[in-house]
């Protein structure tokens, strides 16, 4: 799996790509911990390159949202594939995530500021 | 159609074997978003082994995989610390805390989970998917 992060404007924007598993949740899991460490008001993950996501990924994005809340921050999953969008489903997360089909929407739900 | 894995209990073994466990799906028939929840729930229980059968120690877990025209059997075996995930609760959803959820992905996906207490030594869990069902 392959994480970069970019900044825009305001928005600290996480591109990932590739399978998310139990193998490789715990490096996404520290670069959101880094992020909500530091009370990141807006953060957006692209998953539009992921095209495998288990439960450990749930769990590492649950574990960032709920640390997000604490400060009044935000995180937002953008461009889901479906294989990724039917994990949610299963796990019926996918009313209580922020998620919008395209990074785009995303960017403009956040509202980014330069 | 038969196939036998033998893995060793590992994070690193559960990418290789997802895509080998892909191509014999697509071989079975298997259309693509139903073979993507197999694969996910196989995972899970795999994912399961490594963590609370051997609970990060060096083990070995077996994959055998019975797949007909109507239907496929995945068997896992372990010699790790017992469990039956056929016992653990469903969790009320959505859960607003992270983990508990690869027992409920392995429970909805597949149409059968069997857990297999006769072998005092090993762990045997059978997982079970008709085609007709989805």
């Amino acid at each position: 799996m392959k994480i970069q992060l970019t900044s825009q404007g305001d928005i600290q924007v996480l591109e990932l790509s590739g399978e998310l598993d139990y193998h490789s949740s715990p490096d996404l899991r520290e670069k959101l911990t880094e992020l909500t460490m530091k009370q990141t008001p807006k953060i957006l993950v692209n998953l539009g390159g992921v095209d495998y996501m288990d439960s450990s990924g749930i769990a590492t994005f649950v574990e960032a949202f709920q640390k997000a809340k604490r400060y009044q921050g935000r995180l937002i999953l953008a461009a889901l594939t479906a294989t990724v969008r039917g994990v949610f489903e299963i796990a019926k997360l996918d009313s209580i995530f922020e998620i919008t089909p395209t990074v785009a929407e995303a960017v403009k739900c956040l509202g980014a500021k330069t | 159609m038969e196939k036998r894995f033998e893995l060793i209990a590992s994070s690193e073994v559960l990418a290789p074997f997802r895509r080998e466990f892909r191509q014999i799906l697509n071989r079975a028939g298997w259309e693509k978003k139903t073979a993507e929840k197999i694969l996910l729930a196989v995972d899970e229980a795999l994912t399961n082994i490594i963590r609370h059968a051997y609970q990060g120690r060096p083990g070995k877990m077996t994959v055998s995989i019975s797949a007909s025209d109507d239907k496929i059997e995945i068997v896992l075996e372990d010699q790790g610390k017992k469990f039956d995930p056929t016992q653990v609760p469903s969790p009320e959803l959505p859960r607003h805390r992270p983990g508990g959820l690869g027992i409920h992905f392995i429970r909805t996906i597949m149409d059968q989970m069997i857990y297999d207490d006769q072998n005092p030594a090993w762990n045997r869990l059978r997982l079970i998917k008709h085609k007709t069902k989805i």
